[in-house]
């Protein structure tokens, strides 16, 4: 298969993947407990009200009409109607969107880029003090939770010597860019934005970079032991070429994997980092509308974060397919 | 199956790891502090004593200011007063704001991390096993549908899943008799243990198809194994097969996810509980979102111990994941879904 036709066919199971991702939310209104009408109408509507619910959205009619007409809806951009906020749920979830991509793309690069050296230095001076601390941390790294981590960065960096916001997000990375061409100085408006974003980003990346570290550690050390390595070294290819250029590339290939895959739990990490920080994103909104059980709310932001999970994961293994010379494609 | 090559290479990657020694007595330390709670526990976590709220740890003070006013010469002054708060010896991790002990919090709430994260896992496998091993033993339609099915569950992260499902069914928890208590061993003690059964179900439900993506890969290398094909051959019924020769080679990559979710889904607890959404109000997680409130007003211990107690678990678990992973199967690389 060409590399072409592998992009075409697994575009094509993503798809599939949506439309269940979609269809698993059209039936969480059902598991609701009681009336399917209480997971749109506010809790002290009326009966008129509720009748008159019912017939707008449909639900007098038959369960696949329902269905079909959610369908039709989501594909012209339309998920509803929240009644308790008053306000169309499409514009509600898409205004959380940057925020929570903002927070999830630093805390990933933060990620990435203080990981892979640390795993590579952990696997080149094995059993040396830097690789026993580099094993430490990547231990307490996934095994701390996030918010608490979150918390206790607030309690030290933020109350106790005043260096980083607690909460919010009042300058956004959008800000940082204007301010290279506006009247903005440029400082001021980047370090603004480090103060709301580190700690945010910092609790949510840990577990990342220690998962990433760990990975790169365990991946180098396999790779370091295999025959290439010792034909490359007798043929007297320097070490440091031999461990950036064919080691490390080699080992970076299932971290990719495993990162596209984890992706959910970054998604998942960021409801709760963004909880702690009071970060307006989309985690903030999906426990809102738990809170004030806003179910169009709910439904529209769970559909939102499975679809971006699908197609993260299709450009990952997109990506994966193009690094990676030996993928079968199927 | 548990053979002696298993134990023996289990012994022999215990004596030469500091590591996993470090893991097992964290996890026997924290499996006996839950059992023997009622022993261990200094107070009743659960007593309010509000005159004695928000003391320190042993070893650290916390001051407190007062103003007052008062008039002087016909003039109001405002007269600020430093109290210093020094820790009470019956309190060794101080107070909550309530004047609950902390000490007594920590060692109840390890029941709740613990029979969440076990039976959690146990209801995960239940569900994940059997469906993963006949999916991979059959192959065909039947795998395809599971493997979709497995792709969109994977779509929604654990946490969004589980506070949704919570959010739609509510909280419900189950009052378990404490065995200790009711048999009058230990008085003073909280009659019942909480279980928050929601949570359970839900992280069950959430963390399946770990289980089913590790049975059916190996239901799939097993089936082409000699000894598969030879009971086949000898009129043996598919389901007895998947039982008794499938299920028992498979069993080593399960006990090994088994150990990693049992972790996951403490952090998963901990993440729910903080957020509200348990059934209980005697977890490390609630503790946290608790003492969150005075963390910019001083009482540093209330939100940091139980931090620390969580941490210290997840370690140990890990730990004794990887001791597992490395003595039962060195093919097996870290994988498995976290909170």
């Amino acid at each position: 298969m060409s590399f072409g036709r592998f992009v075409f066919t697994r575009s094509l199971q993503g798809l599939g993947v949506i439309w269940g991702v979609i269809t698993v939310v059209f039936a969480l209104r059902f598991v609701t407990p009681g009336d399917p009408i209480n997971a749109v109408a506010p809790l002290d509507a009326t009966q008129e009200t509720r009748r008159a619910i019912a017939a707008e959205l449909g639900l007098d009619q038959p369960l696949y009409i329902q269905y079909g007409q959610y369908l039709f809806d989501l594909m012209v951009g339309d998920m509803g109607f929240s009644y308790i906020r008053g306000q169309e749920v499409t514009g509600l979830v898409f205004a959380r969107v940057p925020a929570t991509v903002e927070l999830a793309v630093t805390a990933t690069i933060v990620a990435i880029a203080l990981s892979i050296p640390l795993g590579v230095i952990s696997a080149t001076r094995r059993n040396e003090p830097v690789d026993y601390g580099a094993t430490l941390f990547s231990l307490a790294g996934i095994s701390t939770p996030n918010f608490w981590l979150g918390i206790m960065m607030i309690l030290i960096l933020a109350v106790e010597f005043g260096i980083f916001h607690t909460s919010g997000r009042g300058t956004d990375f959008g800000d940082v860019v204007i301010s290279v061409v506006g009247p903005e100085p440029f400082i001021s408006t980047l370090a603004s934005w480090l103060k709301y974003i580190t700690l945010p980003s910092i609790a949510l990346g840990t577990y990342f970079m220690a998962l990433i570290t760990r990975l790169t550690r365990s991946g180098m050390l396999d790779e370091l032991g295999k025959a290439y390595v010792t034909a490359s070294r007798a043929k007297g290819i320097p070490e440091t070429l031999v461990r950036y250029k064919h080691v490390l590339r080699n080992t970076l290939i299932p971290v990719i994997t495993v990162l596209g895959l984890q992706l959910g739990t970054l998604i998942g990490g960021a409801v709760i980092t963004e909880a702690v920080f009071s970060w307006p994103g989309l985690g903030t909104l999906v426990i809102q509308s738990i809170n004030l059980r806003d179910w169009p709310v709910l439904q529209g932001s769970l559909i939102v974060i499975g679809t971006s999970f699908v197609l993260v994961n299709i450009l990952v293994d997109t990506v994966y397919a193009y690094l990676d010379p030996q993928v079968v494609y199927d | 199956m548990v053979s002696a090559r298993v134990i023996r290479n289990l012994k022999s990657e215990f004596k030469t790891s500091a590591l996993a020694k470090i893991g097992l007595a964290l996890v026997v330390g924290i499996i006996l502090v839950a059992t023997f709670a009622p022993f261990i526990a200094p107070h009743n976590p659960t007593e309010q004593r509000l005159p004695q709220s928000e003391l320190p740890p042993i070893g650290f003070t916390d001051t407190n200011e007062k103003t007052s006013s008062e008039m002087v010469d016909g003039e109001i002054q405002t007269v600020t007063e430093t109290e210093v708060i020094r820790a009470d010896s019956d309190f060794v991790l101080g107070t909550d704001g309530l004047g609950r002990d902390m000490l007594s919090r920590i060692i109840y709430g390890a029941r709740t991390s613990l029979a969440v994260g076990v039976l959690g896992t146990l209801f995960a496998a239940v569900i994940g096993v059997p469906v993963g091993m006949y999916a991979g033993y059959h192959r065909g339609r039947i795998d395809d549908t599971l493997m979709r099915i497995a792709d969109v569950s994977l779509a929604f992260p654990s946490l969004v899943l589980a506070v949704a499902l919570i959010g739609l069914w509510g909280r419900a928890a189950v009052r378990v008799p404490d065995p200790f208590v009711v048999t009058g061993l230990v008085s003073g003690m909280p009659e019942y243990f909480v279980l928050p059964i929601t949570v359970v179900i839900v992280v069950g439900l959430v963390n399946w198809v770990w289980f089913a993506r590790v049975a059916r890969g190996e239901a799939m290398s097993l089936r082409s194994q000699e000894y598969v094909k030879a009971a086949r051959a000898l009129g043996a019924s598919d389901n007895r097969i998947i039982l008794s020769h499938v299920l028992p080679n498979a069993i080593t990559p399960i006990i090994v996810l088994g150990t990693v979710q049992v972790a996951a889904i403490i952090l998963l607890e901990s993440a729910l509980s903080f957020l509200g959404f348990s059934g209980t109000t005697l977890s490390w997680g609630f503790d946290i979102s608790q003492g969150r409130d005075y963390i910019s007003s001083g009482q540093w211990w209330i939100a940091s111990i139980p931090g620390l107690a969580i941490m210290l678990s997840v370690i140990g678990i890990n730990l004794l994941g990887d001791w597992l992973r490395d003595a039962l199967d060195p093919g097996i690389q870290g994988e498995g879904g976290a909170a």
